[in-house]
């Protein structure tokens, strides 16, 4: 895909392939403003009664939904309550499965590995496969995760596959973000939002005539990536099939480079309030780089907050409150305490405060007709169901429309079931690989799969993670 | 598996054909006995990885102090971040790079007289004085940044670029240009070595002489070679074991090698783990004083302590039972010996009593607790992970993970009786009786690696038990943990395999065991002598070949 595209570009020549790409709606039937996607993705899952909003009956074994639009605040559960003033923008959905997680489990206790919880979350949640185990250290991605598969797909002259910002996930650092190249290849992540806005700047600010020898010199950045290119090509074909592919990979990437260069600048506002919180820079960062068009895919890989910016004490962490946060949930072996499940409720609003602000400022950029957030899919997932450590029954919310294509203004609940792939566990959802699958479809492909296609029930039972939700589409 | 063993296993069998060659690589005389043929992994290209290219830059260009962009972090495996294995380029690396060429570039050609030094001529006002200069540049700075002397196709290929850019600007534009490009080649970014002309895929030959050169000095440098020992390379001296040898002691005695043994501890043993944002700061009930500046000088001390004792010849036994410190303000509050004046170091002798080694020290005792508290399986686990190349399985989904807490109303409780409690059912115990063992040895020191008798009014009970090594036992506190495992077999060959692992930028293949084997039992034999063990390696057969790849994939 990424090279015919490449080759498109060379066989027209580069200043007609960059118009040709950058002009909005030249496909007949297209949407007139490009579909985006942001992931915000998170630990710890949800505490499941704060997130779920009572469907009066509706059925507990086929799908129910809720119009969310005469609702006051006060009745959004307390998860969903800062997003009421756009609740005719989300999709929260009750019910999916991180099937995937479940059966990595029940594979590990077979035939052993890394059997954590959250690795496993955070290698599976965004790539819908099979975590990669490694002889000696902790596991990791093992496929390429829908954000860059989007990224790559959607790549062009003067604008950026894909951003991946945030953090590292603590308690645990060897845990890498969410966000993978490739199996074990955990995508670059960019941690300082001044640093997040520099990359977009570089490409957009327009590319000045030249007037004096520096800016001559500068000019002539493209043409010192050709020369680089070049050496790439030239060095590859004297060494092993391996090595050639990591050169390729390489000289792909420097004539990308060379490319968005050689294309012209966005011209774009992009002054930006570089104050307050990181996490809100970070927002303020990604409505610039959506509104300008300079990527269409972001990945936010949410902190986890110390105690006391929440009011906790600095001694507790929010790792370890969160075993403690659900009453009756006993596989954890641990006392309840009333105060753990408040700091986790308090969590989820945090997380729920920064994505309302995110959605604030994709609506308040008038796009056509509509917004940003119209022609956007703002993706909030965690890479457990519950801070317990279930990967089943989980809470997950879209909002924005995405160019029409999600029914928003309504909550979505699925029913339990499904097979488990662990014996002796409750039924469960649909697999989340199909809201990813959904994902390809809102950003315009034809996939019916991505990730894994299914696994199976403890008794065996196939089950199919193939097909959009379709009970999410417009 | 099997499969691609048995193929590997047939390639071996064909190596003793190519031994003349081998032979005459090596300079052997004929009379000699063959020797036999070495035990070669696959030799996967290989990325500079953030901390060698940024040596490297600092190297050749020691006048360029600009700040630089960040580099995405190198995608380490097992805390190794040359691992070749996770070195996919991303855009985002590809931009910093072409950032990063630009601002060393402009840095080192910003007057005459810089520009002067770079390309080695002082004329170029006419177009065949440019050429030349041209050319003399890329003989010296070229073959610099190559780590070779360019291939005449590849100074064609330059020159022709310099040439158009000199007139479409000026000739100190066209070096400022050149050099960008060659900054951001693979022949400077990646270490490829080419398979010799005519030798059949399979075939185990010696490291061409350049290539040779490029790998003593990122391993005893993590840097790009010198001059010198490029000079070396030209005259063929890395073609035999004393060549080697004799080149790999003149860098190591260089201060360039010293930040490899700071390095490669530091990712063995995970010493900058102390640097993560969850160790900012301690609970203000344990240790209101522990702030940022805390953090970054537990970091710094184990970087000294390092440095310190293995530059004045310290083996591994001296890294784990030594008492000498290097000390500032903030880590001599920890260690209850007096402070220097701020913002100096003074090198100290620890209580002998209280103290023995890294695992005594704060980047450890602190990096592997809790902001609130200690947790000996924590402390077992960096043991076992880290120190004894055991990878204790994860827990259970489900078990909980939090810190035990004395009930509500029970009375004050030490860390040791929770998790004795905690971790009592059998089902734990199968992980807890190795890991609680190392960590209980631990409870000595308080989540800031303070040394402490007393925990919330009850006596302090450090006695712990060693499991899963040659010398297991009981042990009565931390001084004499580390005294046992400053003795133990098993610590040296886990630092065996691992100096292999950083010197090969991977896990040791299964026909490289025999020789892991060797260097761990020469290591023990030399009473855990660092330098002896990386002389070791550099100068070994296994280090010296490599195996020439076909174009089909290498597994």
């Amino acid at each position: 895909m990424k090279l015919a595209r490449r080759q498109l570009l060379q066989a027209v020549g580069l200043g007609a392939a960059a118009v040709l790409l950058r002009a909005p709606g030249a496909r007949a039937g297209a949407p007139t403003f490009p579909t985006r996607v942001v992931f915000y993705v998170q630990p710890h899952g949800h505490i499941p009664k704060a997130w779920k909003l009572a469907i009066p009956g509706g059925p507990s074994d086929r799908v129910a939904s809720r119009d969310l639009a005469g609702l006051a605040p006060e009745e959004l559960p307390p998860t969903l309550r800062p997003f009421h003033r756009l609740r005719g923008k989300i999709l929260p959905i009750e019910g999916l499965c991180h099937t995937i997680a479940l059966a990595d489990i029940a594979q590990v206790m077979r035939t052993g590995g890394d059997l954590n919880n959250h690795q496993i979350g955070v290698a599976d949640v965004l790539t819908g496969a099979r975590a990669l185990q490694r002889s000696g250290t902790y596991c990791t991605g093992g496929a390429r995760s829908i954000d860059q598969e989007l990224a790559a797909r959607g790549m062009a002259p003067g604008r950026f596959g894909s951003r991946v910002y945030g953090y590292n996930y603590v308690p645990n650092s060897i845990v890498s973000p969410f966000s993978y190249l490739g199996p074990g290849q955990p995508s670059p992540m960019v941690s300082s939002p001044a640093t997040a806005l520099q990359d977009l700047l570089g490409l957009a600010a327009p590319q000045p005539t030249p007037q004096n020898r520096e800016e001559k010199i500068r000019a002539l950045r493209p043409s010192v990536l050709d020369a680089v290119a070049v050496e790439y090509e030239s060095l590859a074909p004297g060494l092993d099939a391996d090595a050639r592919k990591k050169l390729d990979e390489h000289r792909a990437l420097v004539r990308d480079l060379e490319m968005s260069l050689r294309a012209s600048g966005a011209h774009c506002d992009v002054k930006i309030d570089s104050s307050g919180h990181e996490v809100r820079q970070f927002m303020r960062v990604v409505r610039l780089a959506l509104a300008c068009d300079l990527t269409r895919v972001v990945t936010f890989s949410a902190p986890v907050p110390e105690c006391p910016e929440l009011g906790y004490p600095a001694a507790n962490t929010m790792h370890g409150y969160a075993h403690q946060s659900i009453e009756g949930a006993t596989s954890c072996g641990t006392a309840f305490d009333p105060v753990a499940e408040r700091a986790m409720i308090d969590l989820d609003a945090w997380h729920a405060g920064h994505v309302a602000y995110l959605l604030d400022l994709l609506d308040a950029v008038p796009e056509g007709d509509g917004t940003l957030l119209d022609h956007t899919a703002v993706v909030w997932l965690t890479e457990l169901a519950t801070p317990t450590h279930e990967h089943r029954d989980t809470g997950a919310l879209v909002a924005g429309g995405a160019n029409g294509f999600f029914a928003t203004g309504r909550y979505v609940r699925y029913p339990q079931d499904q097979p488990n792939p662990i014996g002796g566990q409750p039924r469960t959802g649909p697999a989340h690989n199909r809201l990813l699958v959904t994902l390809l479809r809102a950003m315009g492909h034809a996939d019916d799969t991505f990730g894994l296609d299914g696994a199976a029930g403890a008794d065996g039972t196939p089950l199919s993670f193939r097909g959009p939700l379709a009970e999410l589409l417009r | 598996m099997s499969g691609s063993r048995a193929h590997r296993l047939a390639r071996l069998a064909v190596a003793p054909a190519v031994l003349a060659l081998a032979a005459g690589f090596g300079g052997c005389r004929s009379d000699e006995p063959e020797p036999p043929v070495p035990t070669v992994g696959p030799t996967p290209l290989r990325r500079l990885s953030n901390v060698e290219y940024l040596n490297a830059l600092a190297d050749l260009f020691p006048s360029v102090h600009e700040p630089l962009p960040p580099l995405p972090d190198d995608g380490a495996v097992a805390g190794f971040e040359n691992a070749v294995e996770a070195q996919r380029p991303s855009d985002v690396r590809i931009a910093r790079y072409e950032a990063i060429a630009s601002i060393h570039a402009d840095a080192v050609t910003r007057d005459p007289a810089s520009v002067r030094a770079l390309v080695g001529c002082d004329g170029w006002a006419t177009a065949d004085a440019a050429r030349e200069c041209a050319r003399t540049f890329l003989a010296t700075t070229g073959r610099r940044l190559y780590r070779r002397p360019l291939e005449p196709a590849e100074a064609t290929r330059l020159l022709a670029r310099f040439d158009e850019w000199r007139v479409a600007i000026d000739f100190e534009a066209a070096v400022r240009l050149t050099l960008g490009v060659m900054l951001q080649a693979p022949q400077f970014l990646y270490r490829a070595e080419p398979a010799p002309a005519g030798v059949a895929p399979g075939s185990v030959v010696p490291v061409p002489s350049y290539a040779m050169a490029t790998r003593l000095a990122f391993f005893l440098w993590e840097s790009t070679p010198d001059d010198a020992l490029l000079d070396a390379a030209a005259r063929g001296e890395l073609a035999s074991e004393a060549g080697v040898a004799a080149h790999a002691a003149r860098l190591l005695a260089d201060p360039r090698a010293r930040r490899v043994f700071t390095s490669f501890h530091r990712q063995w043993l995970g010493l900058d783990r102390i640097l993560g944002d969850e160790h900012a700061a301690r609970a203000a009930e344990l240790d209101p004083a522990w702030t940022r500046a805390t953090q970054a000088s537990a970091a710094e001390e184990t970087r000294r302590f390092v440095d310190g004792v293995i530059g004045s010849g310290g083996t591994l036994g001296d890294l784990l039972t030594s008492r000498r410190a290097w000390v500032d303000a903030e880590t001599a509050r920890l260690y209850g010996v007096p402070a220097p004046p701020p913002g100096t170091w003074a090198e100290v002798s620890l209580p002998p009593d209280q103290r023995a080694g890294l695992f005594t020290r704060a980047a450890f005792l602190a990096s592997f607790s809790h902001r609130g508290g200690t947790s000996p399986p924590v402390r077992g686990n960096g043991i076992q992970l880290r120190l004894l190349c055991q990878l204790p399985i994860s827990p259970p989904p489900g078990v909980d993970l939090s810190q035990p807490k004395a009930a509500p109303g029970e009375g004050p409780r030490t860390t040791r009786e929770l998790f004795e409690e905690r971790t009592r059912p059998a089902m734990c115990q199968g992980c807890h009786a190795g890991l609680n063992g190392f960590g209980y040895a631990f409870e000595s020191y308080d989540a800031s690696g303070r040394f402490r008798t007393v925990e919330s009014g009850l006596p302090v009970d450090p006695r712990g038990a060693i499991r899963g090594t040659d010398v297991d036992g009981a042990v009565s506190g931390p001084v004499e943990l580390s005294v046992a495992l400053a003795r133990s077999e098993t610590v040296r060959r886990c630092a065996a395999n691992q100096w292999v692992r950083y010197a090969l930028a991977r896990a040791p293949d299964e026909v490289e065991g025999p020789m892991v084997a060797g260097l761990a039992e020469r290591f023990s034999k030399s009473g855990g002598d660092v330098r002896d063990l990386v002389l070791a390696i550099a100068t070994s057969p296994s280090f010296r070949s490599m195996r020439v790849l076909g174009g089909e994939a290498a597994r």
